[in-house]
This record gives C-alpha cells, structure tokens and sequence, in this order.
C-alpha cells in the first residue's frame, strides 16, 4: 500500500493535468494488449502525466505520448501523485 | 534440414517502430524507402548494399514493438534475425524513450551477436530536457553507443566508424533464480537439438519461452521430430510458473532497463509543454480536433482538387497535349507511317498516344503529383497518427478502431500499399475487413483526383454527394461486415510521434520516389489497357460489348451507352476507366458524372491491388471480395441513379 496515498483509481477517471503513478494494469485487460501496455514502457510506478480524457485517454508517459482507449483505461489502475495545478 | 544462412556481411537495423530507422537506411545506403511520421511505415524487410563498405548489405527491419515477436511485422523482423548471418545488429533507439529503447536492448543483447546501439533523435531529447550519458552507457553495455539525428546526418559517421568495434553486449539482467533454471534447461536443449549457427541457443530460449512464434517456427523447422521435446519442455516450464511466464520474463526486462536507464539520464526541470506538444494535442483536442481535420481536408481538397486536378491539368491537357503535342504527334506519325491501321493504334481514337500517355501524363500526373505532395507533408507532420484518435469512435462503429484508419488514408494514396500495410492491424478479422473496404469504397489517388477534376466542374454539391455516398457505404458494408465475421473488436492503444515541422527537401524526396513508381507502374498498364481496346474495337467485341451493356450502364445506371467502355477499362484499372468517363465529362449531366463516378469508386481495384489482396488473404477470399463488390458497385450505382433523380 503507498504511504502517500490508497486509493487505486482507474485511469480513465483521473482529470487531466494530474500527474499519477501506475499501480496495476488489471486482470481485464487481453494478454496481448498487456504486453502491448508493458512495451509502451506501463510498469508499474512508472510516474505518467494524464493530458487528456476525450475523445481517449491521452497520457504522457516519459517523454512519450500514448492513446488509450476507455476500454483500456478504466482497467489501468493508478495513484495520485500530484492533482492537476 | 536446412540450415544455410545467407552470405555473411549483413548489417540489421533493428528497433522500435518510428525511431529513423528507415531514415537512418537511406543516409547509410544512398537507397530510397518509404519514410514517414508515424509507426508501420515499414512492414517488410529491405536490404541494399552500403555506401561505406561495398561488401556488407544493410537491412530494414520492421519496427518490432516488443520481442519475442507477436504481430507479422516482428514476426518479418524475427525472421531475418533467424535467417541473415548477422555481422552485426545496429539497434536504433529513441533517445527521449531510453527505458523502452533498453527494453529491446536486454533481449538483443542475449542473442550474442554484436551489436552497435544508434540513440536517436537525440535533438528531440535535448529539447525535452533529457540528457543521456552516452559514454557511460557505452561502458555499461560493453557496446559502442553514438548519439544521431539521421533526419540531419548527425552522428552518422561517427556510426558506421564504430561499427569495426561492434561487441557483444554485457547481458542486462540476470533472470530469478527459478527462470534462469527453465532458461537454462532450454538452452541445452536447443545446444543438443537445433542449434542456431549464429545466434546465442539462451537468447533463443528466452524467446521461445516468452512465446515467440517465428523461433517457434525455426526450431520445429530444425528439431524436426525432436520439437515436441521442446515444446514439451516449454510447457512445463510454464506449468511450473506461478503466473504468465512470458509477462513475467518481460516485467524482468523492463525492471533492469529501468534501472539502467535511471543511472544514465538526467532530466531538466521544463516548465512549459513545447509548442510542438501543444499543438498535438490541440489535434486531438475533443473540441478543436474535428474544425482542425476540416480544415485539413478543405486545403488538401484545394490544392489537390482545384489546383491539381483543375489547373494543372487545364495546363497540361489543353494548352500542352490537346493544342500542340497531340497535332504536332498526329501529323509526324500521318506523314511517316503510311499503314492506317498503325496509325490508328498510336493516334486514332484508341491511340497508345492520344489516349494511354495523354491519360497519363496530362490527366493523371498532375493530379497524383499535388496528392502525393500533400500526402508527403501530412505523413511527416506527425497529423496522421492522431487521425486514428479522431476516427476511433466512428471505426468502432464498424467493428475496428481508429488504427484502421491508416490503412484507409494510404489507401487513398494507392491501394496496394495501403493494402500490405494492413499488417500493422493486430487481428486477422481487423485485417480482412479493412482489405475489403479498401477494395471497395477507398478510391487510390489518382482516382480521386479524376473525381476531383471531374465533380469539382460540375459542382462542390456533387463532390459532397459522391463524398457522403462513399463515407455512407464504407461505414454500413463495414458494418455488415463485422457483423458477419467472428471475433472481437479491439480497443485502441497508440502511439502518438511528436508534431514535427516537415522538411521541404524529404517530402521532395519522398514525393519523386513515389512519382517514378506511379510511372512505372501505371504508363505500361494504360498503354496494355488502351492496347486492349483497340484490339476490342478493331474486333468489333467493344461495339458488341456496349449494346449489350446497354440495359445495365443506360437502363439501370442511367449512362450514355458508351460509358460501357469505361468500365471495361475500369477492369484493368478503376482510374483508367475514371479517365475513361472524365474523358467524356461534357457529354454527362451532373445526375450522371455523380452515378458514374459512384459506380467506378466501388468498382474493383487495379489488376495491381486484387494480386496484392490474393497475396495477403489468399486467392479464395480476394476473389470472393471481388464476386461481392462487382455486382455490389452496380446496385448501388443504379439506386444512386434512381435516389438523385428523385430528389435533385
């Protein structure tokens, strides 16, 4: 459990400009996609920026800029790091 | 049993997709392959001699997301790894991506052949604040390691210097203990059974636990009998894992290029986005994302459609073929050849002059030129990718997400590239469908810009009707279509490049490479197709041939008669016989250039295209396409017919 935080939120509810870190990606997501997520570089604690939420889920994560789909997102779970400011 | 390997000497370029591997292949080769802003650009292997050493050839690899290998085109990457005898592996990484670049590192590195790693856009980096230290990564690899920028020519010498000095490299990680007894079980297996000649039998073992199906492929091609020993084994090793083996060697991977990565970069505080950035997402923006795609298409429509298709072929075909080459063409061959029938056949009506190069030069290339031009600028903007954000929602309306989209806009480009380039689609089903939709409703470029040209003279409403009507079939034979194939939609995960400002000299590039295939490719078939009809027309076949088309091209379709030799042109090629109907545009009322227009867009692709669909699908699917959309493209044309006569 983080010690700054515990809620684990799915990524597709986190606002945009938030900065968050990866928990899990969970047991929803297809095997293949989770390796696709895990070659994008979504390890877990990998710090990720959420950009935006419509029309998909736009996070930057390192210096690269991913689309997620909701589908995905909602099953990507993460912790605040810091709330958008 | 096979186990010859191509002659030694070949240099792989190996690397995440969209990383300047393409570029880098040009710069170190003088060879032109297709280059562009966005990921999939390259789906098959390309080798060419290299300019600083005459006797080792160079290979452009696929992008390979991740190894062991999954979609075709790491599958196609794999491949050459397994079959070239390697003298080196130069991997090309993203600088500003080192953790993901390091990723790939730690399984290349087991493979055991030298490598050289090229960082990348290590510009891109510096603007992102990202610093990497290169002599110290060189140091913990054990492998030269050069910072490029292969757009520029960067680093390039310093590259191909460094690689005499190819190692090697230090292995990244040591697997857990109970992974490294199941590595190492498998590696003795395939020493006894299938040993590679080149490549290290634990790198194989690694990818052949991690599931790849290309090692797979060559060790049952080289254990023969003995695979299922191998296969028994991988099994096993799996059984005894608490968890997916595969997730887990790669979350291993992962965790030691993290860490590696962690101890090399340092990172400057940034206190705003980069303009470039700001820009990207406005693209995708939810509520400027849409006006920015319109406005997009309105300058693309007004530079390719008006100016292309209306001025420059005013230019070319009237004041250039029609008022000087043409008579001046006619009268040479009149005054030297006195047999009438080879006259005919270079200047009558059916002429390889008059008609197959007129076609083609005056009416077709300068409409192909300002498409592919714009196209060019488009693909190295870095727009293209977001497009797959923006049209997601409406893909998953015909069961595909937005990633298809790729495809449908190269597709408009030509079809035959479009169609191979369906194998950046992760599933069989999001391939079939999309293959039949470009077949179908996704007209190449030099079709459109004949509809362009043509529509555009009659009125921006019949370009808007023949546009919707082909948005409005694309979306409900999509839909029909995912309906009755079997599978799942896929949910979309992209990548997406960073907005770049695209360099004059590379779209010229990239435009005159396209162009000489144009030419290549097309003047022989117009010259075969007008050939074609003016044997049909000597015969008498084509008189007899309109009549009997005529309850079906003026009955149905409501056509003048002779609009059937339009669409037997259109067999050999859909722009041929769009030419074909353009040709003949100031005998059609506005009803009947929308209709005809309608009716050759869903017509069937070039002869070109329906090979490429057999080669990718199989002869029983592409002709099954082809028995749907023939008779499909009439139907629809004829409600078309029936539809605008009623209503406009």
């Amino acid at each position: 459990m983080s010690p700054k935080h515990e809620a684990r939120l799915p990524l597709a509810f986190i606002t945009p400009g938030t900065e968050v870190r990866l928990a899990a990606l969970g047991d929803e997501i297809d095997p293949l996609q989770r390796e696709q997520l895990t070659a994008y570089g979504l390890a877990e604690n990998r710090p990720l920026r959420v950009l935006q939420q419509k029309p998909m889920t736009v996070i930057l994560a390192d210096e690269v800029e991913l689309a997620l789909e909701h589908a995905v997102a909602r099953h990507i779970w993460v912790e605040i790091e810091t709330p958008p400011g | 049993m096979n186990t010859s390997l191509s002659p030694a000497n070949a240099i792989l370029l190996v690397g995440h997709p969209n990383v300047g591997k393409s570029v880098l292949f040009h710069r170190l080769t003088g060879a032109y392959v297709n280059v562009s802003n966005y990921p999939g650009t390259t789906v098959e292997v390309t080798r060419a001699n290299t300019r600083f050493d005459h006797a080792a050839v160079l290979l452009d690899t696929p992008g390979v997301l991740a190894l062991p290998s999954r979609s075709d085109d790491e599958r196609a990457t794999m491949t050459a790894l397994l079959h070239e005898n390697s003298r080196c592996l130069v991997q090309v990484g993203d600088a500003k991506n080192l953790r993901r670049t390091l990723t790939l590192t730690a399984l290349l590195a087991e493979l055991g052949v030298p490598m050289v790693l090229a960082l990348n856009m290590h510009d891109e980096a510096a603007a992102r604040g990202v610093t990497v230290d290169v002599a110290a990564l060189s140091e913990e690899l054990g492998i030269p390691v050069l910072a490029t920028v292969a757009t520029g020519g960067e680093g390039i010498g310093e590259l191909t210097g460094s690689l005499v000095n190819a190692r090697k490299p230090q292995a990244l990680l040591r697997y857990d203990a109970d992974f490294e007894k199941e590595i190492a079980a498998m590696a003795a297996a395939i020493n006894r059974l299938a040993p590679h000649p080149k490549l290290a039998a634990r790198g194989l073992a690694i990818l052949f636990l991690g599931g790849d199906s290309a090692v797979a492929d060559w060790l049952k091609e080289m254990a023969v009998e003995n695979y299922p020993e191998l296969e028994t084994l991988c099994q096993a090793a799996g059984q005894r894992t608490d968890g997916d083996l595969p997730t887990l060697l790669a979350r291993e991977r992962t965790e030691a290029a993290d860490a590696l990565a962690a101890s090399v970069i340092q990172r400057a505080v940034r206190s705003s986005p980069l303009l470039s950035q700001r820009l990207g997402q406005y693209v995708v923006h939810p509520v400027w994302g849409v006006p920015i795609l319109l406005a997009v298409l309105y300058v693309v429509y007004q530079f390719v459609g008006v100016f292309g298709a209306t001025v420059l072929v005013g230019l070319l075909e009237k004041d250039l073929f029609q008022d000087i080459l043409n008579p001046a063409f006619t009268n040479l061959v009149n005054a030297v050849i006195s047999l009438p029938w080879l006259s005919e056949l270079l200047v009558g009506q059916y002429g390889l002059w008059t008609m197959g190069m007129t076609y083609a030069l005056a009416l077709i290339l300068p409409i192909v030129t300002t498409f592919f031009f714009a196209f060019g600028v488009l693909e190295d903007s870095g727009y293209l990718p977001r497009l797959t954000v923006i049209a997601n929602r409406l893909f998953s309306l015909i069961g595909l997400n937005g990633r298809a989209v790729l495809p449908m806009v190269l597709g408009l480009g030509c079809v035959t590239m479009a169609t191979l380039t369906t194998r950046i689609l992760h599933s069989p089903r999001e391939r079939m469908i999309t293959i039949f939709l470009l077949a179908l409703a996704i007209p190449c470029s030099a079709q459109l810009g004949v509809v362009l040209g043509m529509l555009g003279g009659v009125s921006f409403t019949a370009v808007l009707v023949w546009a919707l009507a082909m948005l409005a079939i694309l979306l409900l034979s999509g839909f029909l279509a995912s309906k009755l194939l079997p599978g799942r939609r896929i949910p979309l995960v992209t990548e997406l490049p960073p907005m770049r400002l695209p360099i004059l000299g590379n779209v010229l590039k990239k435009t005159g490479g396209r162009l000489k295939w144009y030419l290549l490719e097309v003047i022989p078939l117009f010259l075969l197709g007008t050939f074609i009809m003016y044997s049909l027309d000597k015969s008498g076949a084509l008189p007899a041939i309109i009549e009997a088309g005529e309850p079906l091209v003026s009955g149905w379709l409501g056509l003048p008669k002779e609009a059937s030799a339009a669409f037997v042109m259109g067999f050999l090629r859909r722009d041929f016989g769009a030419t074909g109907l353009f040709a003949m545009a100031h005998s059609l009322s506005p009803i009947q250039a929308v209709v005809g227009m309608i009716t050759l867009t869903l017509f069937i692709p070039c002869f070109a295209s329906l090979m490429m669909m057999i080669k990718e699908q199989g002869a029983k699917v592409a002709l099954g396409m082809v028995a749907v959309i023939v008779p499909f493209a009439f139907f629809v044309g004829g409600l078309f017919n029936l539809l605008l006569h009623a209503v406009w």
